[in-house]
């Protein structure tokens, strides 16, 4: 058995390396962050603009990769139990969406306000919500976020605020939210 | 907003429009459009400019939509002038009342309910005719009685029908009233009704306050019925919440037929 595994994994691990150097190949294979080029914005009595260049680092890339599986596999979950009619109502997905929540949550900062329309449940997550309290949001039950009251379109944190059902209210509650 | 805009131009211009909406909730954004544009402007214009519009669509609780889109505008549309406000019950009542919807030249705002869209009722000969219309501000008496008169619209007629079934057994007879109009409000018919049978429930499925069942019982004790009434006039309505989500909540949030028969046994006194 031990030898059969040992098999499994030397042939996976690509094609017959020897131990000595796989080492060295990883080494070279693998960086520990990423640099990307962000597009030069036209500027406009301004001296300066936002960075033209961004460094991704191995820790949060892995952190986001752990936060958008996490929300792919929460949709998942809630589509299967949408079809089982254990979730009601209207349920919006976002499985496919997942780095629109992630990449927003990395660029703001935890006290910054956030508003969206009905496909809430990966800002929810991303904006501290824990998976659990979410689908038991879904599903009414009282240790959802909203005790069950509010379904798959309400859902609030801190300096979250939903979630909203009507197409187009949260661009003037974004407004206003930004006035005060 | 937009489109519904759009349909009122249009109705001034000169055409029929029919204006959907996917619930009526959605028709809070486009409300001004709905009240200062099409129900004022015949009265503002001194009678010259006609607005020959229908807006219809789904009113009202359905299963499992949450507070934003569970709301019932029979009591916000039908407190407005210049607009007639209908809310079918059975199928007969959809057809008759959307053609006369149409054919009216005045702003028509018709509330129909997307749980009684799936639900087979038996058509009647005449209604099958092309030209079958029910007059708006008529209502119909469902099922006659002599004890006590139970009015409603739209869904929970049907819950009434049941809950008077219910009773016949125990001997109790309900006349129930299908309001079929909010606006104008057939009050003829109730107080006729209520003159016989000297007691009076009324059954929506929108809140309490300020509701259809309150000015129901405002224009009773107005009118020439007051004096028949032997026992005070009970509403049977929506719990006074937002719509919650969880399926136990939302169920106790609107009528139900124990409901209904739990208010008439009360104004019976049993």
């Amino acid at each position: 058995m031990r030898k059969m595994l040992a098999a499994v994994s030397r042939v996976l691990s690509g094609a017959a390396q020897k131990p000595a150097s796989r080492v060295l190949v990883g080494s070279r294979n693998f960086a520990n962050d990423a640099t990307f080029e962000i597009k030069k914005c036209d500027l406009h009595r301004l001296e300066e603009g936002p960075p033209v260049t961004t460094v991704l680092t191995r820790e949060d890339g892995l952190r986001y990769y752990r936060m958008m599986q996490t929300v792919r596999r929460m949709e998942l979950k809630a589509d299967q139990l949408y079809k089982q009619k254990i979730i009601r109502g209207f349920c919006h997905l976002c499985d496919g969406q997942e780095a629109c929540c992630v990449g927003m949550e990395a660029g703001i900062n935890p006290t910054d306000h956030l508003i969206t329309a009905y496909r809430a449940h990966g800002f929810t997550f991303t904006r501290g919500l824990s998976v659990r309290e979410i689908l038991a949001e879904l599903t009414g039950r009282r240790g959802g976020c909203a005790k069950g009251k509010g379904g798959s379109m309400h859902m609030y944190a801190k300096n979250f605020y939903g979630g909203n059902g009507i197409v187009g209210a949260q661009v003037v509650e974004d407004g206003d939210c930004m006035l005060s | 907003m937009g489109f519904a805009g759009i349909a009122v131009g249009a109705a001034m211009a000169g055409l029929r429009p029919i204006c959907e909406f996917m619930t009526f909730n959605f028709s809070m954004q486009a409300i001004d459009q709905v009240i200062n544009s099409a129900a004022k402007t015949y009265y503002m214009s001194g009678g010259l400019q006609n607005v020959p519009i229908v807006f219809r669509g789904p009113n009202g609780a359905s299963a499992g939509v949450a507070a934003q889109h569970s709301q019932c505008f029979a009591a916000w549309y039908g407190h407005c002038p210049g607009l007639k406000v209908v809310s079918p019950w059975n199928a007969e009542d959809a057809k008759g009342l959307i053609k006369s919807a149409i054919r009216d030249n005045n702003p028509v705002v018709m509330l129909e309910n997307e749980l009684m869209y799936g639900v087979a009722f038996e058509f009647p000969q005449e209604a099958q005719s092309k030209d079958f219309l029910i007059p708006i501000g008529k209502a119909k008496i469902e099922r006659q009685g002599t004890h006590i008169t139970v009015v409603a619209h739209s869904r929970p007629v049907g819950h009434c029908v049941e809950a008077a079934a219910v009773l016949a057994k125990e001997g109790i007879e309900c006349e129930v009233i299908n309001m079929r109009t909010i606006r104008p409000m057939d009050i003829e018919t109730i107080e006729a009704s209520v003159m016989k049978t000297n007691h009076l429930v009324t059954v929506e499925g929108g809140w309490p306050q300020f509701g259809v069942g309150a000015e129901i019982c405002a224009r009773i004790m107005e009118g020439p019925a007051f004096n028949f009434l032997d026992a005070p006039a009970v509403r049977v309505t929506g719990t006074d919440v937002p719509m919650p989500y969880a399926k136990i909540l939302e169920d106790n949030c609107v009528p139900q037929v124990k409901d209904i028969i739990f208010a008439i046994k009360k104004t019976l006194n049993i």
